[in-house]
């Protein structure tokens, strides 16, 4: 997954993600189970399938240090609209997302709708949202 | 057994039952559930009792020996099999999906001494916690299922069992191989051979040379990738590779040779459609396209080719090695289709009898320089085999002797099971049987060689069965030169375990 932009994009649009503007729209992300207060924790808002596929930078992207327990982001800064949320626990902070051999994740991961995929990663289909006044999405970190 | 005795059995069951058998796919309020099915069978089949589940996490007893145990013979024999069919009232559909229990018997002179432990995977300690079935298994779906974010999140560690460089691991064939104590049979949790490995898919069947060079595979059905494992005596990673396979499918053993690796890869073409709902389901059976099979050098794993075979299925090899013209010879257990694993073993889980062809001996050939590949039946049509095997000692070279399961099909038993334990001589043609009475379900025996004679000249089978009637398990030992004589020695435990499928032995 395409975490180097994140990296160095992160820190500007975390500020971005996290002002408060006059919106209408508020999207929280609560994660529920950060498994240890060690490395990153990097979160994607994505705006289209583009976007979902790498082909297009997510729309938002924020890092923060990872805390074991509950961990919350809140945005109102998008505007109402279809989006999805991939998030990683970048334990050993190499700004990747680990994989072994055959490309299956060994860092704790997530996406929107807790969609994990069926005989395969998951599709646009199973992550997307549609963002339309308050929305809370609570995930929990698979690996 | 018949067609048509089979047909009437089953006909009895549903009768019994009250219900058509055409509902009892249903999900009906009405539907008896498969445990209730299960549970109605038993009373006319008691060899059922073979797929109960296990009630405890934990056996162990001494075992009532008789007759005369070998003095040479001392060591340990490690067994795994599929153990809890139900949590809770939850059946499930399939004897591959059971959660796999780890069994040692220490043997010798002085006695032999049984335990058996369930593995604690993921899996079961999840479930545990919940208190109910959470995941999708081989062949069904419980209800409300929880998420598969990766394969070791489903897997039941119960097909086989590997000791080497010190280590105890029960394994799979989709995922990590599952770590045990030697000594109390208690879990350590997923292995890795190497942090790059974490997780990918080592199968049941790894294939280890004299020297301790250990050999494997596994596969990765939605990426449609076939890995490839080198590992040496002591454990370490040499090196890994992977090769494309598409279609792909199940793909459960393989064959070593001196210089290269034989995959077969039938076409039960996994192709998930968005309706199937379980491993077993995603997969299609096309018996029109070619079985595929992969040849690789076992020195560079991206030099490799492709032949072709009619469609078949095959779970197990006994052995591979190849000649000085570099033809690849190996035998196998071939099935004409995969209906015993998409059918029979399903429904035997609610205790259904149904028919598959059986397997029967074939040989096989490959010849390296012209990619010419043929195939022939080494028995009669009468004789059904599975579970080969040979001396540890000639794994990947020349054998003269073949130990297997074995039926014949003109006298089969009450049960429908392989009831004979055969080595077959390569040299005379000739056939050392053993069948067991009808009481007792022999599961998969093994040839245990003498360290102090040479290779395939002396040694023992050793393998366990089910004493159905009086619901005990039982292993026995036999002379490898005399197998009609009957066990040398028989260990019979206080209790009876659900038939199980691999062992290994370990000396010392």
């Amino acid at each position: 997954m395409p975490l180097k932009t994140l990296l160095t994009a992160g820190a500007a649009v975390y500020a971005c993600l996290m002002t408060q503007l006059i919106s209408a729209e508020t999207l929280t992300v609560v994660i529920t189970n950060v498994p240890e207060s060690k490395g990153t924790i990097m979160l994607q808002v994505l705006a289209g399938e583009a976007e979902f596929k790498g082909e297009a930078t997510p729309i938002a992207s924020v890092m923060q240090r990872a805390a074991a327990g509950e961990m919350s982001f809140t945005t109102t800064s998008l505007p109402a609209g279809e989006y999805a949320v991939r998030i990683m626990h970048d334990l050993n902070e190499n700004g990747d997302l680990d994989a072994n051999f055959v490309g299956m994740p060994t860092e704790p991961w997530a996406f929107s709708n807790n969609a994990v995929g069926n005989f395969g990663p998951p599709k646009w289909d199973d992550v997307k949202f549609q963002l339309e006044g308050s929305v809370t999405q609570s995930l929990n970190l698979n690996r | 057994m018949r067609r048509r005795q089979f047909n009437q059995l089953i006909a009895g069951i549903t009768a019994a039952a009250g219900l058509p058998g055409a509902l009892h796919a249903s999900t009906g309020d009405k539907a008896p559930s498969w445990a209730e099915q299960f549970d109605n069978a038993l009373a006319d089949r008691p060899w059922l009792l073979g797929y109960r589940s296990v009630q405890q996490t934990r056996f162990a007893a001494s075992a009532d020996v008789s007759g005369s145990w070998p003095e040479a013979l001392t060591g340990t024999f490690y067994r795994n099999g599929p153990a809890q069919h139900e949590i809770g009232d939850y059946r499930y559909r399939h004897w591959f999906a059971g959660d796999g229990m780890l069994q040692a018997y220490r043997v010798g002179t002085g006695g032999v001494d049984h335990q058996a432990a369930l593995i604690e995977t993921y899996k079961v300690q999840a479930e545990r916690r919940a208190g109910r079935a959470l995941y999708p298994g081989f062949a069904s779906v419980p209800p409300d299922p929880a998420p598969v974010t990766s394969p070791d999140t489903v897997n039941v560690a119960n097909i086989s069992v590997l000791h080497h460089h010190g280590k105890l691991l029960a394994l799979w064939e989709a995922g990590s191989p599952w770590e045990m104590d030697p000594e109390d049979l208690s879990t350590r949790g997923a292995y890795a051979f190497a942090p790059e490995m974490r997780g990918v898919p080592f199968s049941a069947h790894p294939r280890i040379e004299p020297d301790g060079t250990l050999w494997n595979f596994g596969y990765l059905s939605s990426a449609k990738l076939l890995v490839l494992w080198h590992i040496d005596k002591n454990g370490k990673l040499v090196k890994a590779g992977k090769v494309k396979a598409d279609p792909i499918s199940m793909v459960h053993d393989f064959v070593v040779t001196q210089r290269h690796l034989v995959l077969m890869v039938p076409p039960l073409h996994y192709a998930p459609d968005g309706e199937a709902t379980t491993f077993l389901d995603a997969h299609k059976w096309r018996p029109d396209d070619p079985t595929r099979l992969l040849v690789v050098d076992k020195n560079n794993f991206d030099n490799h080719f492709w032949v072709e075979l009619p469609s078949q299925w095959v779970f197990h090899y006994g052995n591979g090695w190849e000649d000085d013209n570099g033809v690849i010879h190996f035998d196998a257990a071939r099935a004409g289709d995969p209906m015993a694993m998409i059918d029979s073993f399903r429904e035997v889980m609610r205790g259904n009898l149904t028919p598959s062809g059986g397997s029967h001996h074939h040989e096989y050939r490959i010849d390296t320089r012209t990619r010419k590949v043929a195939e022939a039946p080494m028995f009669g049509m009468n004789l059904e085999t599975e579970f080969p095997s040979v001396d540890p000692r000639v794994s990947g070279q020349r054998n003269r002797r073949l130990t297997m399961m074995s039926s014949n099909t003109l006298t089969p038993p009450v049960h429908g099971h392989l009831n004979e334990v055969s080595i077959f001589d390569y040299d005379s043609g000739a056939r050392d049987v053993y069948r067991y009475p009808d009481a007792q379900i022999p599961e998969e025996h093994i040839y245990v060689a003498d360290p102090s004679q040479a290779a395939e000249t002396a040694g023992w089978i050793i393998g366990s069965a089910f004493d159905w009637q009086q619901d005990q398990t039982l292993l026995n030992v036999f002379d490898a030169r005399r197998l009609a004589d009957g066990p040398l020695a028989t260990a019979r435990l206080p209790y009876g375990l659900p038939l199980g499928l691999h062992g290994r032995f370990v000396h010392g």
